[in-house]
């Protein structure tokens, strides 16, 4: 106890039995205690006592109290290591870990030597990733209890953590000593089972993994020959250590028995075991031949499998044999019904593999090929082949999956029509098969017809509501088409009763809903809810790190070594998850969005995009949406009092943890209006400048924020890196022109420092040549990429905002919309974007009869794309799809559950 | 007045005909089984599967309240799955007309191209092993077109016979005439218990 305050003996015994109070949660039986020491005036303000009753009160989710308290007590007792360990115990339960730390070091200070308090500090610098420190307090905690096997286990994972393999190998190998005999003792006394010692066997493979990563290959080797078989329980891991090692020691003959023996004879549809064997038989690229032939072993050994079959059709390019190889396996898949055949082919068509072997794309001609012939022949003599005596011979399925792989080949090739028109021959032949649905809506959507994609998911899901896949997917399209109310209500069948769906996804975490209803809301221009779920995401990823916490404790004392270090892995690179990177982009575009025309006191950010609506649907549309939101309100505010009244019952000690990283409550109309919207897109920003690196978009990101602070040195490095990345794209272009024409306007007020590296790097960014002007620049770059739709877009947006003159603009964009057969990259999207932009007058008062023009070109090019459609084309268009569906049912009479009329 | 209700709910047979596909190849020769067949129960998650079927499979459309009656039938109705696939189902009712306890068949349907295979079959004699093992049935009967004569075929290698014709029966759909079919099952369950 505190000798600057010491309690006579009964208070003393009153204040021990706080502690056991506070231990066992009894937290109400503790405070009585207090209230018993602190009406004596003579201990009233006895620090420890009133340091304890906040702690006590903190878990009763009395924050503020408890504060109060806790202070209130170390300054009147700033000697006592109890005093500064509560006050650390607070602010960690607060989440302020760096605070935390302080108040333990401070508690360290006038007890150097308390286990607990070390072992506080060791879990929140492990946490915080103070390794140094960490690695520190763990020597002091190993010195004072040599002993416990946590002192040895925590200081070796110190120096592992800290990459000093050696140290980390050798603390291992020490205890190893010691506790493998004392351990084995205990064992065999008391239930002589060595084989079940798990813990005994996690260690074994953790002192492998050490060894391993120091790069002490041979002694790792050494150890698992030692102790595999007898004291290592998992033995799969045993092996896959073995053939690791044995290849990173160049024993290939070793490591190809051990591969084949106890690796591909337990499981050979493991991938990673081929790509090991391949290398320790030393099969490379170039002897196509010998490689096939391994395959070929092991196809005949395990005639069931599919690896083997299906990896050579990656390597061989050998037309001939490509064949007969691809011949032989989609017959089998067709035979099976795998309706996951073209995702299990489609790595074959990637448009990677065409870039690295220019010859790759023969692949797919043979595949189209053959399926072809399949469909010829099945439906004419029921069989693969012509011969009459196979006549008759497949079963009545395999039509089905030909057509329906022929749909999704034409769908990857673009090639809509054809793709709409098997998938719908499919369709005729069995239309109670629920993925022609899905394939279905799929071609849809690539096709640009998101409305007519979100109404065949829907009968997809319809079909099968039982299906939590298909209802996801169908929630995910009407996401694309905007229509998130919908969304949550198609979610809302697997979602928690009772709670609003979108309450309930958040809380699950479910984070492809909330990016996919963030980048509707960003459509909408309903900025405020797209920041929400953008910040609601980025609350997932501080929860998660905020969880690993429970570890540290946990593994370390289950002894599940190799997955905590795993673990401890993962979180320090968890914002590099592409959910991450989703969220941080919108959010960094709308807070660019609303720092460029930020919203005033009164807008209402929902503005409809009115420039293609009638305005009598503009009318429906906003009557709607006033409705739609006197009803989110109301059921706001029915959540809202339900949420209130379920926390202030299980308040008591849960509440005040749980809330406190829930953090504020989030109101899009506030997130609309930020007092500084830069500052809010850089926090999303340095993760992935940080994490996401190798993407150029955070680059390309990182200028426009930085562009707009005038931060020169910033845009330039921005610049620099995105150039490393991809120095043709067309974003990118344009950004160099814009801080060539910043660094013109802003020459003169240049320190000569910054001006020197610029004047350094900017040759290197822009080319040698010299350029008088950023128009110039832009045009150079222009003409570098005159074929490309989207390059001359970007520049054309540029010469409307770097001339004041809009007549060379309007007669750019016209330029670029007469060259439109010629240019290559002309998709869906770059068109609607070109089409957007004209509309919007970025190129001046453009023509209304170019406009047309473009618009049924895109329209011709692009047939089932609603961007393209007048709104007559598209009634007409609905009544085509009307005729077809009812045509594809036979149905007669009834129409009422189709997907046809549409509201 | 049973009669009334079924003209509503017209129609029960398994069509054999095929549509208009006539290039293909199961519209020629009888194909090879190689799948499993299984039945399933109809619940409120895959009745739409159940209606889809019938729209293709029948010239007739039923109404909601034949969907809502299905789903208390239990064993009465079942969806057949070929290769995992839904490809036929049936849906009988208990009749009470005429003085007798009997089994309507009221739809048994299978699609086009997984016709022969043995669907019908297996779902025929599901319902015949239902009425069996339940048994208070004096007889199981059904409709059938007057010139579908595969179902006619079908049935009566099962026992089933004419009993009676219908005259417009059908409001639709040519020729408008139905045959019952009907199937005794006194002596069947007789047989058994010797």
């Amino acid at each position: 106890m505190s000798p600057s305050q010491p309690l006579p003996a009964k208070e003393n015994a009153l204040f021990k039995k706080i502690l056991k109070c506070y231990e066992h949660k009894q937290y109400k039986n503790g405070l009585k205690f207090a209230k018993q020491i602190l009406s004596n005036p003579k201990f009233a303000e006895h620090g420890e006592t009133l340091a304890m009753k906040g702690l006590t009160l903190n878990c009763l989710g009395r924050k503020e109290e408890a504060y109060d308290y806790v202070r209130r007590g170390l300054r009147n007792d700033l000697t006592s290591h109890v005093c500064w360990h509560v006050y650390g115990l607070l602010q960690r339960s607060d989440h302020k870990y760096d605070e935390a730390i302080k108040c333990y070091r401070n508690a360290l200070k006038w007890d150097k030597d308390n286990i607990q308090i070390l072992r506080d500090l060791s879990l929140l610098q492990i946490q915080m990733r103070d390794l140094e420190g960490y690695r520190d307090t763990r020597y002091t905690l190993f010195m004072l209890r040599p002993t416990q096997r946590a002192s040895w286990i925590g200081f070796a994972m110190a120096y592992h953590l800290l990459k000093d393999y050696q140290v980390a190998a050798k603390i291992l190998e020490e205890f190893r000593k010691t506790s493998s005999t004392n351990q084995n003792k205990n064992v065999h006394g008391l239930n002589n089972n060595k084989g079940t010692d798990y813990e005994q066997s996690e260690l074994l493979l953790y002192q492998v993994m050490v060894y391993k990563e120091g790069g002490y290959y041979q002694e790792a080797l050494d150890h698992l020959n030692k102790y595999g078989d007898s004291e290592i329980c998992d033995k799969l891991a045993v092996h896959e250590y073995k053939a690791e090692l044995l290849l990173l020691l160049n024993r290939n003959k070793e490591a190809v028995k051990v591969i084949r023996d106890n690796l591909i004879a337990r499981n050979c549809e493991n991938r990673l075991y081929y790509t090991y064997l391949e290398q320790a038989l030393g099969l490379t690229e170039d002897n196509e031949e010998q490689r096939l032939k391994m395959y070929t072993d092991y196809q005949n050994l395990y005639p069931k499998s599919q690896m083997p079959f299906r990896l050579p059709l990656n390597f061989v390019n050998n037309p001939v044999k490509f064949k007969s190889l691809a011949d032989f396996y989609l017959k089998r898949s067709l035979r099976k019904g795998q309706p996951a055949l073209f995702r299990d082919l489609k790595p074959l068509y990637s448009s990677e593999c065409e870039k690295i072997h220019s010859k790759y794309s023969f692949k797919i001609a043979i595949i189209e090929d053959l399926m072809h012939t399949y469909r010829n022949n099945l439906k004419r003599y029921g069989s693969f082949e012509t011969d009459e005596q196979t006549w008759g011979s497949e079963d009545a399925t395999c039509i089905l999956f030909v057509n329906y792989y022929l749909a999704q080949h034409y769908d990857y090739m673009k090639k809509f029509d054809k793709a709409l028109m098997y998938v719908n021959e499919a369709l005729r032949h069995t239309p109670t098969l629920i993925e022609l649905y899905v394939i279905k809506a799929k071609i849809y959507k690539h096709a640009g017809n998101i409305e007519e994609a979100v109404g065949c998911m829907d009968e997809a899901q319809s079909l099968d509501s039982a299906d939590r896949y298909l209802n996801s997917k169908c929630a995910k399209y009407l996401l694309r088409a905007n229509r998130v109310s919908e969304a949550e209500e198609m979610c809302s069948k697997f979602t928690r009763e009772g709670v609003c769906a979108g309450d309930n996804l958040n809380e699950m975490q479910c984070m492809w809903f909330q990016s996919e209803a963030a980048l509707a809301y960003q459509r909408l221009n309903n900025w405020g809810e797209a920041l929400k779920k953008c910040i609601e995401i980025d609350r997932h990823f501080a929860e998660i790190t905020e969880d690993q916490f429970d570890f540290h404790t946990y593994c370390m004392r289950k002894m599940t070594l190799r997955s905590y270090v795993g673990l401890l892995r993962l979180e320090d690179v968890l914002k590099s998850h592409p959910f991450y990177f989703r969220a941080a982009k919108i959010a960094i575009e709308v807070y660019l969005r609303l720092y460029d025309k930020p919203l005033g006191d009164s807008d209402v950010s929902e503005n409809i995009n009115t420039s293609n609506i009638t305005p009598s649907e503009l009318k429906k549309l906003i009557s709607k949406q006033r409705k739609a939101k006197k009803k989110a309100s109301a059921a706001a505010a029915n959540t809202d009092q339900s949420h209130h009244n379920s926390t202030n019952e299980k308040n008591s000690d849960k509440a005040s943890s749980e809330s406190e990283i829930v953090g504020e409550k989030l109101i899009p109309s506030k997130l609309e209006r930020p007092d500084d919207p830069l500052g809010e897109a850089i926090k999303f920003l340095k993760p992935l400048q940080l994490l996401a690196r190798e993407r150029i978009e955070t680059h390309l990101l990182a200028f426009e924020i930085y562009y707009r602070k005038g931060k020169i040195l910033l845009m330039l490095q921005s610049l620099k890196r995105a150039i490393k990345i991809d120095d043709n794209c067309p974003t990118l272009l344009r950004q160099l022109v814009l801080f060539y024409d910043f660094l013109e306007k802003h020459k003169a007020e240049l320190s000569p420092p910054v001006k020197e590296v610029i004047d350094l790097e900017i040759k290197s960014l822009i080319g040698t040549e010299n350029v008088c002007s950023a128009l110039e620049l832009n045009d150079r770059f222009s003409q570098r990429n005159k074929n490309s739709l989207i390059h001359r877009l970007e520049s054309s947006k540029l010469i409307a905002i770097l001339q004041k003159d809009k007549d060379a603009a309007r007669k750019n964009a016209s330029n670029v919309i007469n060259d439109l057969e010629k240019l290559n990259s002309v998709n869906i999207e770059v068109c609607a974007q070109m089409m957007q932009s004209v509309r919007n007058g970025e190129f001046g008062a453009v023509d209304e009869s170019v406009i047309e023009a473009f618009r049924s070109r895109c329209h011709q090019m692009f047939p089932l794309a609603t961007h393209f459609m007048t709104s007559s084309e598209k009634k007409l268009h609905l009544m085509n799809n009307f005729d077809k569906e009812s045509a594809v049912n036979h149905s007669t009479v009834e129409t009422s559950d189709g997907q046809i009329g549409e509201e | 007045m049973a009669v009334s209700s079924i003209a509503q709910l017209p129609k029960a047979n398994e069509n054999f005909k095929s549509d208009d596909e006539n290039d293909y190849y199961y519209n020629k020769a009888k194909p090879k089984r190689i799948g499993g067949i299984e039945l399933g129960d109809v619940t409120p998650h895959n009745i739409k599967l159940l209606r889809k079927l019938n729209q293709v499979v029948f010239p007739v459309t039923y109404n909601d309240k034949f969907y809502k009656d299905v789903l208390e039938a239990g064993e009465l109705a079942k969806l057949a799955y070929y290769n995992d696939i839904v490809v036929g189902a049936v849906c009988c009712r208990i009749d009470n007309s005429e003085n007798m306890r009997r089994l309507y068949i009221m739809t048994l349907g299978c699609l086009a191209p997984y016709r022969r295979l043995g669907i019908g079959t297996k779902m025929l004699l599901h319902v015949l092993e239902y009425a069996k093992n339940h048994r208070k049935f004096d007889a199981i009967f059904l409709h059938v077109q007057i010139n579908n004569e595969s179902a006619i075929n079908f049935y009566k290698k099962f026992g089933f016979e004419i009993v009676e014709t219908k005259q417009n029966y059908y409001k639709r759909i040519e020729p408008a005439d139905a045959h019952v079919l009907q199937k005794t099952l006194h002596s069947c369950n007789a047989n058994d218990e010797e």
